[in-house]
């Protein structure tokens, strides 16, 4: 309980700490934020530190690269692009040509992406790159108006191939593919070209460092490139519909949804083949399908593209003939979905040379930065403190969402493994034990006198059968450990062959230590069915309940005079011991002191109720039907009830006590207490000192004597025999010799 | 006090008192029930008696009409504590309690007498007159 409410302070506490590092993460992102912006936008004024560059050009060609695959000759011009920068990375630094490929790349990027925006705009003017996107936006499938964005970008990044090629002045390894150009697209792409040509030219060594990043990033060209081509591939399928509505009216459509597996080809071979080997007409064509292909990936790179077209803003011309280029064929601004009217947006001013219109994210970036600045300190600590608040929240119930499922699963295992104890210190014997019909039954107390109550049937070698029924004192789960000790202490006796009493005699001396001053009462029985005899001992315990069959055959009455000590309180037991002949049908009841101590009227249930309601049971009713019924009779029960029925078939003999026994020692020998027992045995008043006058002598100073009382019908004989318990002599005897 | 002994009713009101008899004799009279709930007050009773340094205790089961398992546990516990020449006596003549000793088999461990005077007469006494 303390444990339990310590833990959960614990957690508590632990649960302030993080709310209060979350605070304080929350406040310093909300002062840094300010700052942070203030220092980008004076890099974007400085023309870009090289940081922005790379990342900013590094994107484009890279995409180029995915973006030209899933088209069927864009591969050639995307690859051309990616691919030269990654040889002449691996190279050290890249030639000049090369580099201005990769920056015309670049640039081609950038300027398409401002083709993109003016087609949003909706100037009227030509675009390849910027038709594509228009196309795929005006008809409608796009309706998302993210991936309007991203077609725009796409096919910005499209152009940014075109240019790069044309930059170079290099062959294209997919002129086949080129039949399927679109006019739209082939005429955007000249503009695109144009463009990326006059970047190219104003930004070469950039370029040429972004296409060294590009591929830094990219590990090489020809693997990157493939595995783009293989992304796209799998991304395009998926995409188809955009893809073809993307097209517009023209062929495209049908370019935009070419089987990938032809795209990949040239891909593949253009990267590793012919780095930088292009024509404008594959780049014509790369287009569209940029544009088309890979909405999504598209989308990262339309940004640095667009970023890099902001800082460089010497590329402005280029942009404006892609602008132009983008014009042309485009569809009508009132058809242009919401992506490409974001891209529209967002472009227009970087064409402008608006240092900070980065796109969608950086102009929500922007807005929550001018939002930030004028916010008051007081304002920006609550909101700080709300969002720690929020976040320290959904931390908690997502934790405690966890320990709910944990608690749950302990539950489950909790329930099952008790389960399993209750069947290890509460078996379910068999209906059936040989001839006996077996029954057993608990009921735990009402209220804090559960617990403590064991019992146990089993068969044993010879076909015997055993029955143990016990209560440890003490209650609930302090008693628990105690009742499976004791219960399976006296099994392994009875199995290793000791009849009850020996039983009883050796468990008590062995669990006297291992008790701990609790002490168990306990009756341990055999049946012998050939026989048909029972032979139990009690220690302290109530003796089992002997009925015939029929209701008067008669309810054996045992002597209980000079019974044996429970185990544990210090003293011998195991002392006595009764056989009693079952002859005919008869019913065996062992219970535990819970059923004879409940109440009725204020009064003890008693035994001589619970064998009334014992005889009144069916023969077919067991040891459960027993106990229902004293708990329907009685109003209290404080204990628990236990009861074992053993059943007995046969005729309406009645049950008889065979045999008494009684174990003294010198001193207990001349006591009024044998005297008694004696006396309850029938044995006459003249005999009895001479008995107890012969055990006196036959035990000896230390030893012990048996005095078995015999009842044969007719005068009970009785007979002194010294026998000990074999097992516990033997230990002592083993002893003896060590010392 | 002694005419509530026999009165069933008087079960559930239980009352438990110790008297000093002389320097090294507490007598102890239980009236009601001794089980689960009450037991643990008779168990502290002694052991304080014990403390204090008496050596013969005297529980008086006259006026109780009922004993479990569990004042049988006390009895037992007390009694194994006695240091040596130490004494458990019990007062008791109700037949349904004498049965609970008896079945228990603890009639043997205790020294039962039927008065308070029995117990308090000695064994010497009580021998002489038991024969």
């Amino acid at each position: 309980m303390t444990g339990r409410s310590r833990g959960r302070s614990r957690r508590g506490r632990a649960f302030r700490r993080l709310a209060l590092v979350a605070l304080a993460a929350c406040a310093l992102a909300l002062a840094f934020i300010p700052s942070a912006t203030a220092k980008r936008d004076r890099e974007k004024a400085a023309g870009g530190s090289t940081a922005t560059t790379t990342t900013a050009a590094a994107s484009p060609p890279s995409t180029t690269a995915s973006t030209g695959a899933p088209q069927a000759s864009a591969p050639s011009a995307a690859t051309t692009t990616s691919a030269p920068a990654a040889t002449h990375k691996h190279d050290g630094g890249g030639s000049e040509r090369s580099a201005g490929g990769t920056a015309g790349a670049g640039k081609g990027g950038s300027s398409a992406g401002k083709g993109g925006s003016s087609a949003s705009k909706a100037e009227g003017q030509g675009g390849a790159g910027a038709s594509g996107t228009g196309d795929g936006g005006s008809h409608g499938h796009a309706g998302a108006g993210r991936r309007g964005a991203t077609h725009a970008g796409g096919a910005g990044k499209g152009a940014g191939a075109q240019g790069a090629p044309e930059a170079t002045e290099e062959a294209s390894a997919g002129g086949e593919e080129q039949a399927t150009a679109e006019t739209q697209a082939v005429r955007g792409a000249g503009h695109g070209q144009g463009s990326g040509r006059k970047t190219s030219k104003g930004h070469h060594k950039e370029g040429a460092s972004e296409g060294a990043r590009a591929h830094e990033s990219g590990k090489h060209g020809k693997t990157k490139a493939e595995e783009k081509a293989e992304q796209e591939k799998t991304e395009r399928e998926g995409e188809q519909p955009a893809g073809s509505g993307q097209g517009g009216g023209s062929t495209t459509p049908a370019l935009g949804s070419t089987p990938p597996a032809e795209a990949l080809a040239p891909v593949a071979s253009a990267a590793s083949a012919t780095p930088g080997a292009t024509s404008p007409g594959p780049v014509a064509s790369t287009l569209p399908g940029a544009g088309l292909a890979t909405p999504a990936r598209a989308a990262h790179r339309a940004r640095p593209a667009r970023r890099s077209a902001r800082r460089h803003r010497a590329g402005r011309p280029a942009a404006v003939g892609a602008r132009a280029a983008a014009g042309v064929g485009l569809a009508p601004p009132g058809t242009l979905d919401r992506g490409a009217g974001a891209g529209a947006a967002r472009t227009p001013r970087a064409s402008r040379g608006h240092r900070s219109s980065d796109g969608p994210a950086s102009r929500i970036v922007t807005t929550i930065t001018r939002i930030v600045d004028v916010v008051p300190a007081a304002a920006r600590i609550l909101i700080g403190v709300l969002l720690a608040l929020a976040l320290a929240l959904a931390a908690r119930s997502l934790l405690s969402g966890l320990r709910t499922r944990r608690l749950e699963r302990q539950r489950r295992e909790l329930l099952a493994d008790v389960g399993l104890l209750q069947a290890a210190l509460l078996p379910e014997p068999p209906a059936r034990l040989g001839p006996v019909g077996t029954s057993v039954a608990y009921s735990p107390a009402e209220g804090p006198g559960a617990g403590g109550d064991f019992y146990d049937v089993f068969a044993l070698e010879d076909g015997l059968l055993a029955v143990i029924v016990g209560d440890v004192s003490g209650h609930g789960r302090q008693a628990l450990p105690h009742t499976a000790l004791v219960r399976f202490t006296l099994r392994a006796y009875l199995e290793a062959g000791l009849a009850p009493r020996d039983a009883l005699q050796t468990a008590g001396a062995v669990l006297e230590r291992q008790l701990g001053g609790v002490f168990a009462t306990v009756v341990v029985a055999t049946y012998e069915p050939r026989e048909r005899v029972l032979t139990y001992a009690s220690a302290g315990h109530p003796p089992p309940l002997v009925l015939g069959g029929p209701g008067d055959a008669g309810t054996l009455s045992p002597v209980t005079i000079c019974g044996a000590p429970p185990i544990g309180t210090g003293m011998r037991t195991g002392t006595r011991q009764t056989t009693v002949a079952l002859p005919g049908r008869a019913r065996v009841c062992f219970y535990t002191d819970g059923v004879t101590e409940a109440r009725i009227d204020g009064e003890l249930f008693g035994s001589a109720r619970l064998t009334e309601v014992l005889a009144e049971l069916p023969p077919e009713a067991g040891a459960a039907e027993l106990l229902e019924r004293v708990a329907a009779y009685a109003e209290a029960r404080p204990d628990d009830m236990a009861a074992c029925v053993l059943s007995v078939e046969g005729g309406d003999e009645a049950p008889r006590v065979l045999v008494e026994e009684l174990e003294i020692d010198r001193e207990e020998a001349t006591s009024m207490r044998t005297e008694s027992f004696l006396r309850a045995c029938g044995v006459e008043r003249g005999g009895i000192a001479e008995v107890t006058g012969s055990a006196f002598g036959a035990a000896g100073r230390a030893g012990t004597v048996v005095l078995e009382v015999r009842d044969d019908g007719g005068t009970p004989e009785v007979s002194l025999r010294r026998d000990h318990v074999s097992y516990l002599h033997a230990r002592r005897a083993e002893v003896g010799v060590a010392r | 006090m002694r005419s509530k002994a026999d009165n069933n009713d008087s079960a559930g009101a239980f009352a438990i008192d110790r008297r000093e008899l002389d320097a090294r004799t507490s007598a102890i009279a239980v009236t009601g029930e001794l089980d689960l709930t009450t037991a643990p007050q008779l168990k502290w009773m002694l052991v304080d008696a014990i403390e204090e340094g008496r050596s013969r205790l005297v529980v008086d089961l006259s006026a109780t009409s009922f004993m479990d398992s569990t004042a049988l546990g006390v009895l037992v516990g007390v009694n194994r504590g006695l240091e040596p020449g130490g004494q458990l006596l019990i007062v008791c003549s109700r037949p349904s309690l004498l049965r609970i000793f008896e079945l228990s088999g603890m009639d043997g461990a205790f020294t039962i007498c039927a008065t308070l005077d029995d117990a308090l007469a000695g064994p010497a006494q009580r021998a002489a007159e038991a024969s």
